[in-house]
């Protein structure tokens, strides 16, 4: 089978890798870039435990070919942990937004594209945007209340952020 | 769950992009994969090549065209959900986006992959039918363009050829005091419907006009609804000539049944949901014109 | 109390920490301490798994529901560059033997179907391949004639099956796997005696957990000792190679299971037995390593963990004043093509079937039936959840049929808040609750009154809008003999008493409490709730605890999380652990002091002088000193170098099921109870419910940690929503599964939740568990289905529609609406 070389820069870090074209993009990231956080639950595009961001958006990382990501930008869940637990893990973890955890890497991935767009959703905003990721054990209420939190942190960031004389 | 091997080409223009269609293997269009890659992995798909349109130049446009508003290749349903354009002259495509799919699942999938996909249960070919839009589409040897009404074959099946791309879907804008609804059921909000009920009307001193109403999840393809745009054309808005003729076109139908999923069931649907479509178009209609 | 339980004596309490406010640690929302690496993405679950030289494996699994293998060609299979072998299961039994069944008479399973399929989805053979992309290449490449069978598809027919579409001919010659009957208490007497006798014909349709990670197993044979290595995300590692060394042909000690992080269980990953034997097979024959991981489709079609598939007729007994006096059912119970727990989970619901009410006897008759679908195995409320709802439907039923308020009904028939521990019918102890107060609790939360009015007046209006009720028992902390005391008497088969739990502890030099874990986590909280209790009986500060885990060859004595009982058990053996510590620190400490042990106590992670603020040691001046300085010591064995323990907690309080089976002794003591109100609105044109409003009180005894337990009531009511109104398996004439699928069984998303879902706790703590803890793992599922079905049932209390069966999706509902709109 004919493979290709790809080049992508996951987690700020550019990676190579030659790869056949049906290789998923989650199977990639798992299991050649040695990038485990990201999880699979269904390979049919409906649970989002694999979405990653793809050039800032959450894509389902088993709905694409690696080939396709070549020379994209992608962030997986270690690439929001990098430097410790950022403000979205922090207020999942304070709030208890994960259980088993299984689900937790695509619903940060969810939770960020949100509130890069929109700084303070409303809950149904919340909801609607976390649909598509399946949570078999929260009932979501407390991952609602996480994003809802880290919101509010990321505003006092910036609030407190542009206070400061630069 | 892996696919079954296959050759990939990601032509970067789009003459290349028809030249490689144009091969007789058992070539396939990979645009946002929403469709294509769930049905590769359970490998109920397995072409033997992809042509990744995914690089192709200039072809995301959400453009205004005076009379219609058209719509490229590669014009993410995110994109157009979100289109301030398309939501001023084509509000119920919005509307109908809350309904399909996910966030994630719109942020790659294309309406146009949606369209050629054919779904029997998918919201935009029924919206495409109820707004009369045009697809446009091209191969090596030229363009043709297609009415939405000649374009939905059946089940998974239309009128693009195998060497042929929809590159544009046209929409016509409608009259601005044209008024919409949209009802759908499903399971859950996001899935694919049991039952789609979409309609458009205007109202000319307080009579329907203009009529237009199309379903989809309840036969092989959706469908527009011409008997019942003459039946009420004309007519004053009333709930019980929106039953009535709901209630006929409920009858005429011959949906699937599916375990769990009667036949009588969507028809029940649509008896329910195409009345509330139509009164919400009429209400919208009247707002429209204070 | 009834004669028939005479024999039943209830033991005296083992507590040792009372159940008392002003604790320091439990009670307290604490962070989890879990999270910090599993939100970093570093939870490491199955499938992050890696040893050198893993292979991947593919399954050939079965088109058809029930056919004879013909004939299997694997040899294009084998051909395929990348793969290293193709295994039927002919080639498999060369080295495995039948997979483990605690049903008596067993039903023989093997890990790859010898020569007929019984399920779709039934592995056939096996590919072992360099990569799983071309072990799912070759799988295809297997050709397999088939000579198709008649499918049983349907409860009652299949009972009836004869010839071809007998499932297991060469054991049984009909599709019964066991009938048993049981009268717990003068029934018939009782029968005789009512004014009422409500009737009623019950179905609960067939769903499973489905954890968003599937189970998924690593194997690697030592062909050098004869050894097997096994990673697998079992919630049961300790007992696994017990249960599964027979199959592997090795002894215990040739089998090493190593635990990962579960992504969630719910009962599916309880044992995983045929993946692991399988995997393990293969790894043998192959001669690498083996990684599989199931696919969401094989984990719907083949996981042997789907959920209970019931008929009940039932009856109940109701005096002229409206009391509930006697319980009787018949049951036919779907299990799918194999039986590996036996009827398991109808001995689960014996110790709640009669649910928080009075009820003085009880009779039943079992039957298991066999079919052409994917065996049942555990999921979240074990059977309990279905006769959860039977005694709701039946207490609505009788509301109905008298003329009475259901909740007013309910009130009337509870047990009263002094008469714990309470005995029911069968012999299973209620340990203590105030059902009364959690009503109370509830009717407050919802504004119950405000809610009727509103509904009624909503209906007047033409909507549909009703309100349920659910009052119901959470039984937690199970004991084993659920899983064989309905099994026929003389030949009960599996016959465990205890389910005990372990923890291993050391208090290091530095100080800090080393504790390792003999259960893997799950999704529960497990090392929170081992943090909380240890800091709250050590003193110490709960950073100073450091958490692993073991594998089976390193662990000791513990079944896990399931069955609601973690979180009693693991607080037991803490106390357990804590109070051996505890001895060895005051005994080094007191000696460093110059005190006796006698007068040192525990304090701030200090051994100090009883009375004294500065005559103290620190745990880690203790421990250093003891490790590490042996002769500042005397003589004697009791200051051996070293602090640190293995403790083990059995089962609090459990009595041996009568020989006669008059009573099943108790065996699921610790009884927690919720209530659930829920409002709802039904769109009668297409069956859609919407749910308006939500609140569930929940008694789980003494709180070790708030917010975790809110998770599980949260988790287990969506779970539950799932269950009432989109989760259902469904089969079509020939036994074709048609939604193994995430798109078409539909589980809940945030958008199907209830907005305003309110929350309330009342604690009325055990006698018999530490601290007072009571297990909460499977409660809301245990209680939503109940709710939301009297709920909708009120709604549509003007069609007179009454709800029969579970789940209600909209075009069930619909159908109702319009059969009724039909006659009506
Ligand atoms: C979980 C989930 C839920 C979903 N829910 C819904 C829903 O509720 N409603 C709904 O309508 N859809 C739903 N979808 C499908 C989604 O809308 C898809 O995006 C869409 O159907 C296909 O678009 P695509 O760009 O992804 O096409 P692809 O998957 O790339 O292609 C689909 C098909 O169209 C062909 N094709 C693609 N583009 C072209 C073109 N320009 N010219 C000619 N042929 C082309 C391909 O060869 C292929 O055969 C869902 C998908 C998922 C995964
Ligand atoms: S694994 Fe990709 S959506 Fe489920
Ligand atoms: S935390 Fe387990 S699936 Fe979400």
């Amino acid at each position: 089978m004919k493979k290709t070389a790809i080049n992508l820069t996951v987690n700020g870090r550019s990676r190579d890798a030659v790869v056949p074209p049906r290789m998923l993009l989650s199977d990639l990231i798992r299991h050649e870039l040695a990038l485990p956080g990201t999880h699979v639950g269904c390979e049919h595009g409906v649970c989002g435990a694999c979405n990653v961001l793809v050039d800032g958006k959450a894509v389902r990382s088993c709905l694409m070919f690696a080939v396709q990501a070549d020379g994209c930008e992608i962030t997986t869940v270690e690439g929001f942990s990098a430097g410790g637990l950022d403000l979205v893990q922090t207020a999942f973890w304070e709030e208890h937004g994960l259980q088993c955890g299984f689900c937790t890497p695509g619903m940060l991935a969810s939770a960020h594209e949100l509130l890069a767009e929109n700084p303070d959703p409303t809950d149904d905003e919340i909801r609607e945007a976390i649909a598509g990721n399946l949570c078999r054990c929260t009932g979501y209420e407390y991952i609602i209340a996480a994003i809802r939190s880290a919101a509010r942190k990321m505003r006092d960031a910036e609030t407190a952020a542009k206070r400061q004389p630069a | 769950m892996k696919p079954a091997a296959f050759d990939y080409e990601r032509p970067n223009d789009l003459a290349a992009a028809l030249e490689l269609l144009s091969c007789e293997e058992d070539t396939r269009i990979l645009a946002g994969g929403q469709s294509l890659v769930p049905m590769m992995n359970a490998r109920l798909a397995r072409p033997k090549r992809l042509v990744d349109i995914n690089r192709l130049p200039d072809l995301d446009y959400i453009r205004d065209e005076g009379t219609h508003v058209a719509i490229g290749a590669l014009a993410r349903h995110r994109d157009v959900k979100s289109s301030r354009l398309v939501r001023d002259h084509l509000p119920v495509i919005p509307a109908a986006y809350e309904w399909v799919a996910h966030a994630a699942v719109r942020n790659r999938g294309t309406l146009c992959g949606n369209l050629c996909h054919a779904d029997p249960a998918s919201e935009m070919p029924a919206l495409m039918l109820l707004l009369g839009a045009e697809m446009v589409l091209t191969q090596a040897s030229g363009t043709r363009i297609v009415a939405a009404s000649d374009f939905f074959l059946g089940l998974y099946e239309t009128a693009a050829g195998p060497g042929e791309m929809l590159t544009e879907v046209r929409i016509p804008k409608p009259a601005r005091d044209t008024g919409w609804g949209f009802e759908e059921v499903g399971m859950r909000k996001a899935d694919f419907a049991w039952a789609t009920c979409a309609a458009t009307m205007r109202l000319d001193g307080g009579r329907i006009a203009a009529p237009a109403a199309a379903v989809a999840g309840v036969g092989d393809r959706a469908t527009r609804l011409a008997e019942l745009e003459a039946a009420i054309e004309g007519q004053a808005p009333s709930d019980s000539l929106f039953a009535d003729v709901a209630r006929e076109v409920a009858v005429s139908l011959d949906p699937p049944s599916s375990v769990g999923v009667d036949a009588q069931y969507r028809r029940d649907l649509v008896g329910t949901l195409l009345p509330r479509a139509l009164a919400a178009a009429a209400r919208r209609a009247e707002e429209a014109k204070q | 109390m009834a004669s028939h339980l005479d024999s039943n004596v209830i033991p005296p309490s083992r507590q040792r920490e009372t159940p008392r406010s002003g604790l320091t640690w439990i009670g307290q929302s604490m962070k989890r301490v879990e999270d910090p690496r599993i939100l970093a993405g570093k939870g490491g679950y199955i499938d992050d798994v890696t040893v050198p030289g893993m292979a991947h494996a593919a399954m050939v699994t079965s088109p058809h529901a029930h056919a004879r293998i013909v004939s299997i060609d694997t040899s294009k299979a084998r051909a395929l560059p990348g793969v290293i072998g193709v295994y039927t299961g002919q080639d498999l039994a060369r080295v495995v033997d039948p997979c483990p069944s605690f049903a008596s008479p067993p039903v023989p399973q093997h890990a790859i179907v010898l020569d007929k399929v019984r399920h779709v989805g039934e592995v056939v053979a096996a590919v072992v391949a360099e990569d799983r992309y071309v072990a799912e290449d070759a799988a295809e490449l297997v050709e397999v004639e088939w000579e198709i069978l008649p499918a049983n598809v349907d409860i009652e027919a299949s009972l009836e099956a004869t010839g071809d579409a007998v499932i297991h001919p060469d054991d049984r010659d009909s599709n019964r796997a066991l009938d048993e009957s049981f009268q717990f208490g003068p029934v018939d007497e009782h029968f005789a005696a009512a004014a009422h006798v409500i009737k009623r014909r019950l179905r609960w349709h067939r769903s499973s957990a489905q954890a968003i990670e599937t189970c998924g197993v690593v194997a690697q044979f030592d062909p050098i000792s004869g050894s097997y290595t096994i990673h697998a995300n079992t919630n049961f590692y300790n007992f696994i190679p017990f249960v599964i060394g027979g199959s592997l042909r090795v002894s215990p000690g040739e089998l090493r299971i190593i635990p990962v992080l579960a992504g969630g269980s719910f009962g599916s990953k309880v044992f995983n037995h045929k993946i692991l034997i399988r995997t393990a097979g293969l790894s043998r024959l192959a001669g690498v390593p083996v990684k599989y991981i199931e696919d969401r489709v094989e984990h719907f079609t083949n996981s042997d963990s789907h959920g209970s598939d019931r008929l009940y007729d039932a009856e109940l007994a109701v005096m002229e004043d409206g009391t509930f006096k006697s319980l009787r059912f018949t049951v036919l119970d779907d299990y799918g093509a194999y039986l590996q727990f036996g009827v398991g989970t109808h001995g689960n619901a014996m110790a709640q079937v009669t649910g928080p009410y009075r009820i003085e006897s009880f009779g039943m008759r079992v039957i298991a039936v066999l079919s052409n679908k994917t065996q049942q195995g555990p999921y979240r409320g074990f059977g309990s959840e279905v006769t959860n709802w039977v005694m709701e439907r039946m207490a609505d039923a009788a509301a109905k049929e008298l003329g009475r308020d259901p909740v007013e009904l309910r009130e009337q028939n509870m047990i009263a808040a002094d008469a714990f521990p309470y005995m029911i019918p069968t012999g299973n102890i209620y340990d203590s609750g105030n059902f009364q107060k959690v009503l109370a609790e509830a009717k407050g939360l919802f504004d119950l009154d405000a809610w009727r009015e509103r509904a009624k007046a909503l209906r007047a209006g033409g909507r549909c809008v009703g309100v349920g009720v659910a009052t119901c028992m959470e039984r937690s902390v199970y004991g084993p003999t659920e899983w064989w005391s309905l099994n026929n008497r003389e030949t009960p088969g599996f016959t465990l008493t205890s389910t005990p739990e372990a923890i291993t502890a050391r208090v290091d030099p530095s100080g800090k409490l080393f504790v390792t874990l003999h259960s893997p986590m799950v999704g529960n909280s497990p090392e929170t709730v081992v943090t909380q209790v240890l800091a709250e009986r050590l003193t110490v500060a709960p950073e100073d605890v450091v958490i692993n885990y073991s594998d089976s060859q390193s662990g000791f004595n513990s079944v896990g999380p399931q069955g609601s009982r973690f979180t009693a058990m693991i607080a037991g053996a803490c106390v357990s652990a804590s109070i051996k510590l505890e001895e060895r620190l005051k005994r080094f400490g007191a000696y460093m002091l110059q005190r006796r042990p006698e007068d040192v106590e525990l304090r701030d992670g200090c051994v100090a002088v009883v009375g004294s603020q500065d005559q103290k040691k620190t745990f880690a001046e203790i421990a250093l000193t003891s490790s590490f300085f042996r002769l500042s010591f005397p003589e004697g064995e009791e200051y051996d170098s070293g602090i640190d323990c293995t403790a083990v907690y059995d089962h609090p309080i459990s009595t041996d099921p009568d020989p006669e089976r008059k009573h099943l002794g108790i065996f699921y003591p610790i009884v927690g109870h919720i209530c659930h109100m829920v409002a709802v609105e039904v769109d009668p044109g297409t069956g859609k419910v919407e749910i308006l409003d939500y609140a569930a009180v929940h008694d789980n005894g003494t709180i070790v940690n708030p917010r975790t337990l809110g998770g599980q009531v949260w988790g287990g009511t969506a779970n539950g929503i799932g269950t009432a109104l989109s989760e259902q398996f469904l089969y079509d004439a020939d036994g074709q599964f048609t939604n193994p699928n995430f798109s078409e069984f539909a589980m809940p998303t945030a958008n199907e939740m209830p907005r305003n879902f309110k929350l309330g706790h009342v604690e009325t703590p055990s006698p018999y568990t530490e601290y007072g803890v009571k297990g909460g793992g499977e409660g809301g599922r245990l209680g939503a289905p109940s709710a939301l079905t009297s709920a909708i049932e009120d709604a549509l209390s003007d069609f007179g529609v009454t709800i029969s069966s579970l789940p209600v999706t909209p075009p069930v509902l619909r159908g109702m609406i319009r059969a009724a709109q039909a006659s009506g």
